[in-house]
């Protein structure tokens, strides 16, 4: 892409998302009392207020570490997906691999006895080995015996939840506690803070390497070359002797170690230990990031901290007005929409215009 | 008088910008065989489905019997006694002649189609006009003249007295298109006026009156037939002196590069494509496959390529056993390949020029050192071959959609070329190319043989495969069923006899 071509997208995009947010302060307008109060909420809530009056000091930092945190779990599901969106694999994975990543962390960090740095690193690790084989099987499943990956993938994740609840409730949870949960990860398998006052950790510093690195991986290695072609055009890519079986299987597997950190993240770095419901739905969000960023890992890092930074803005208003969480869901529903839809919109017009090529194809034939 | 049809300054601006007829003026007189010619995308069908009222004109008139005309849609030009033919035929393949023929104003008995009366009809043109067909065999059991015929009597049975056809004899074998123009003969001595849409020379010379040619949306040449020669109207055609003919040198054959032995494919579908196959392809030779389109050549290339298993037999490529293996051990063990559907095998649309000119070998040194990539090496063996094979594009990161089918045929050439293969095997290369890209493929092709290379030419268009090759096999059902010495002695009939399965030499069934 020009760099004119990219500077005309990304107006695009921005105008897309005012429009999105004039559409969202409308219907906030017919359900609120306050809406102006309450949009306010919505779009500065996440930044932290700079106070001179007494001193300079920092206020509500807890709600730019909320959206740190927020948009360091999107932006590694992102990546997760813009990784198999760019080989056109639909795999819908995500979530299945973040789930047992969390719960890998959960077995290393309450099962063994290790000094820190070692038992963090070790739950990280496990939690990227477990992502990458939960992607592995669907990947094989699908390069070997043409098993739909949208089908086998969100089998795959019913399975890791069905383990994750299992594994839970019978061995890992604190009996004594009043919730289903474990009992708190000691701090050596706990991810230091980067920020104090916030849960922002190092995940956000290996959320920024893992950018750099997928990005590497994806323009600067063959197998990125590989990954790039297949998606263009498989046969394609065959008839160059590349060989789309093991880059179909390869693909899905490296995306699920991004998942499996964004599991480590939750529960590493958020709740330091595991509970059930750990943010049902949450590995879906990558693919509205990773559509947003058209798998380009550097824009997968914008658009997570713009999506994030809404879905954090979006509870505070919950929090601060009379918006309720529905109202809240509509808005998010019709930004993410609007969005996509132009996302698709281009899709559309390459396959019409393939279509006509086709058609001129064969009438040249 | 009036010339019969007379479209004066007529501009056609596609929705999408592109320019496709330019202040074109263009006449037919009555009774007349008139040749439209020029290279893929100069806008002859354009200019016809104005005329055909299947596109409207962004500029201009038309005028029928000295008369101005307006041409909305087909029905107005039907009424005006105007029918077209298109390439791509436009039949139901479940229903039969009779009904496709009669398909839209049926004669009925009550509210039924009277099928008597259409075999009736349909037997009674094709009497009257010379063209043979079934009128109760379904369209999807009959040939591809046939259907054509049927096409042609379909327009007829409209009443149509000015006959468009669009390109006829690209998809004919010898026969056929002598056929059709036996038949488009007599259609003229009924009273008829043909327009016929052509890029091969010789039909030209050899069916019309007169001749338009075209080139990027204007008229470049209007002029009587018997006037030009071959080389004059491919002149007008690509704007510079072209050489039909290509000169070769008496072929040096050297060593055996690829043998192919009792090779035999069955598809999915459990049907047989490829029987018993042998050949040998030598360095220094053009071995072209000549065949009617679906006896098993695309299966022969895709087996012999790595992109389908073959189910019996064997492939050695300079002795090296290599069915079996994958596409790119093949590729590594010197098979370069032009593959014969250039969008879906060939290229990536939406990847750059550079891209895909390194599919190949973009894992190995320059292009991959220590595990990383180098866009820089790509790009230079990007920007050399651009201008070694003279192709058309605003750079190297130009996406691979945004050229012409000459510059992708030109792009793909460009990577199998490099990769200085022992055996080339070129599966209908120059197919929707226009003449300039053809000649140069053309050249290509010996210069390659010349080096000492071999070269497996698969190709559809019998002439291309005559003016080429060395030795001709052609293919029938899967079988090659002669493999004959190419020479002055050899004429298109004699191989036509062996595509349509006339004629078969039992000893090629053989070793060679
Ligand atoms: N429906 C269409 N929309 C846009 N461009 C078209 C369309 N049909 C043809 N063209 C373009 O117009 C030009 C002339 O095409 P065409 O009339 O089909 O040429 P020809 O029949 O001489 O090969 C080409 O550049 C072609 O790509
Ligand atoms: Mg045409």
């Amino acid at each position: 892409m020009t760099k004119n071509k990219a500077v005309i997208e990304a107006i695009r995009i921005v105008a897309v998302v005012v429009i999105a947010l004039m559409i969202g302060f409308v219907i906030t307008a017919m359900v609120s009392k306050e809406p102006v109060q309450a949009y306010t909420a919505l779009l500065t809530g996440p930044l932290p207020n700079l106070s001179f009056e007494n001193g300079f000091a920092i206020k509500n930092i807890n709600r730019f570490g909320n959206w740190m945190e927020e948009s360091t779990t999107l932006i590694l599901l992102g990546l997760a997906v813009a990784i198999v969106f760019k080989a056109r694999q639909f795999s819908l994975g995500a979530e299945g691999q973040m789930l047992l990543g969390a719960l890998a962390t959960a077995v290393i960090a309450l099962k063994l006895s290790i000094p820190f740095p070692w038992h963090m690193l070790l739950a990280l690790a496990a939690a990227m080995t477990i992502g990458f084989l939960w992607g592995l099987l669907p990947g094989l499943l699908k390069a070997y015996l043409a098993v739909d990956e949208i089908v086998s993938t969100l089998m795959f994740n019913v399975i890791a939840l069905q383990v994750f609840d299992l594994l839970l409730f019978n061995w890992l949870r604190d009996p004594t506690a009043g919730f289903v949960g474990t009992v708190p990860f000691p701090d050596s398998a706990v991810l230091p803070l980067a920020i104090s006052g916030t849960r922002v950790s190092w995940m956000i510093f290996i959320m920024l390497a893992a950018v750099v690195i997928v990005w590497f991986l994806m323009e600067r290695t063959p197998f990125g070359f590989e990954l790039k072609m297949l998606g263009a055009n498989r046969k394609f890519a065959e008839y160059g002797g590349i060989n789309t079986k093991r880059v179909i299987a390869l693909s899905m597997a490296v995306s699920g170690i991004l998942a499996g950190l964004a599991g480590a993240h939750l529960s590493m770095g958020l709740l330091k230990r595991l509970t059930i419901n750990l943010s049902p739905g949450l590995g879906f969000e990558g693919i509205v990031v990773a559509l947003l960023a058209r798998n380009d890992p550097r824009w997968v890092l914008i658009a997570g901290l713009f999506y994030g930074y809404l879905r954090t803005g979006a509870q505070i208003m919950e929090r601060s007005s009379d918006v309720t969480r529905e109202v809240v869901l509509i808005i998010q529903a019709i930004i993410i929409l609007l969005i996509t839809a132009e996302q698709l919109f281009p899709r559309f017009q390459e396959w019409w215009r393939a279509r006509r090529n086709n058609e001129v194809a064969i009438e040249r034939g | 008088m009036a010339a019969l049809v007379e479209m004066k300054q007529i501009s056609k601006v596609y929705p999408n910008g592109v320019v496709a007829n330019r202040n074109v003026d263009f006449a037919v007189e009555r009774g007349e065989i008139h040749a439209l010619v020029g290279e893929n995308g100069a806008g002859k069908s354009t200019l016809m489905k104005v005329l055909y009222g299947l596109e409207q004109p962004t500029h201009g008139e038309i005028w029928l019997k000295g008369a101005r005309v307006e041409i909305p849609n087909p029905h107005r030009a039907i009424e005006l006694g105007i029918g077209m033919v298109h390439q791509n035929f436009m039949l139901v393949p479940s229903f039969t002649i009779a009904e496709n023929i009669v398909l839209g104003s049926e004669p009925r008995k009550g509210r039924f189609l009277d099928r008597a009366q259409a075999i009736a009809v349909t037997e009674m043109l094709s009497k009257n006009y010379g063209l043979q067909v079934d009128p109760t065999a379904r369209i999807e059991a009959t040939p591809v003249g046939m259907r054509q015929r049927v096409e042609i009597l379909k327009t007829l049975y409209r009443g149509a007295d000015l006959l468009i056809l669009d390109e006829p004899t690209a998809v004919l074998t010898p026969q056929e298109t002598d056929e059709l123009f036996v038949a488009v003969r007599k259609l003229v001595d009924q009273g008829k006026t043909v327009i016929f849409i052509t890029h091969k020379l010789v039909e030209v010379k050899e069916i019309s009156d007169r001749v338009t040619v075209m080139r990027h949306g204007e008229v470049t040449g209007r002029v009587a037939t018997a006037d030009v020669t071959e080389a004059d109207i491919a002149r007008m055609m690509v704007g510079r002196a072209v050489f039909l003919q290509i000169d070769k040198p008496p072929v040096q054959r050297g060593r055996v590069v690829a043998e192919v032995r009792n090779l035999g494919y069955v598809a999915e579908t459990g049907r047989p494509m490829l029987r018993n196959v042998n050949f040998d392809v030598y360095a220094g030779e053009i071995l072209g496959v000549a065949g009617v389109e679906g006896n098993g050549q695309t299966e022969l290339v895709e087996v012999m390529t790595g992109l389908r298993p073959a189910t019996t037999g064997e492939i050695r490529i300079d002795g090296t056993p290599v069915q079996g293996q994958s596409a790119r051990r093949i590729r590594l063990s010197g098979v370069a390949h032009i593959p014969e559907d250039r969008l879906t095998n060939g290229v990536a649309l939406d990847a750059s020029i550079a891209e895909n000119l390194v599919v190949d070998r973009y894992n190995r040194p320059p292009f991959t050192r220590r595990g990383a990539l180098s866009p820089r090496a790509i790009q230079t063996q990007a920007v050399a071959l651009m201008q070694q094979f003279d192709i058309r594009a605003a750079g190297p990161t130009a996406l691979m959609r945004s050229l012409s089918g000459g510059n992708m045929q030109k792009v793909i050439v460009a990577r199998e070329f490099s990769a200085e293969p022992a055996l080339l095997i070129a599966a209908q290369p120059t197919r929707g190319v226009d003449i300039g890209a053809t000649e140069f493929v053309h050249t290509q092709l010996v210069a390659k043989r010349n080096e000492g290379k071999a070269v497996l030419l698969v190709s559809a268009d019998l002439a291309e495969v005559m003016s080429l090759s060395d030795r001709i096999a052609v293919m029938y059902k899967g079988e090659i069923v002669g493999i004959l010495e190419n020479g002055p002695h050899l004429t298109e009939e004699e191989i036509g006899l062996y595509m349509l399965g006339l004629k078969r030499d039992e000893g090629a069934r053989g070793e060679l």
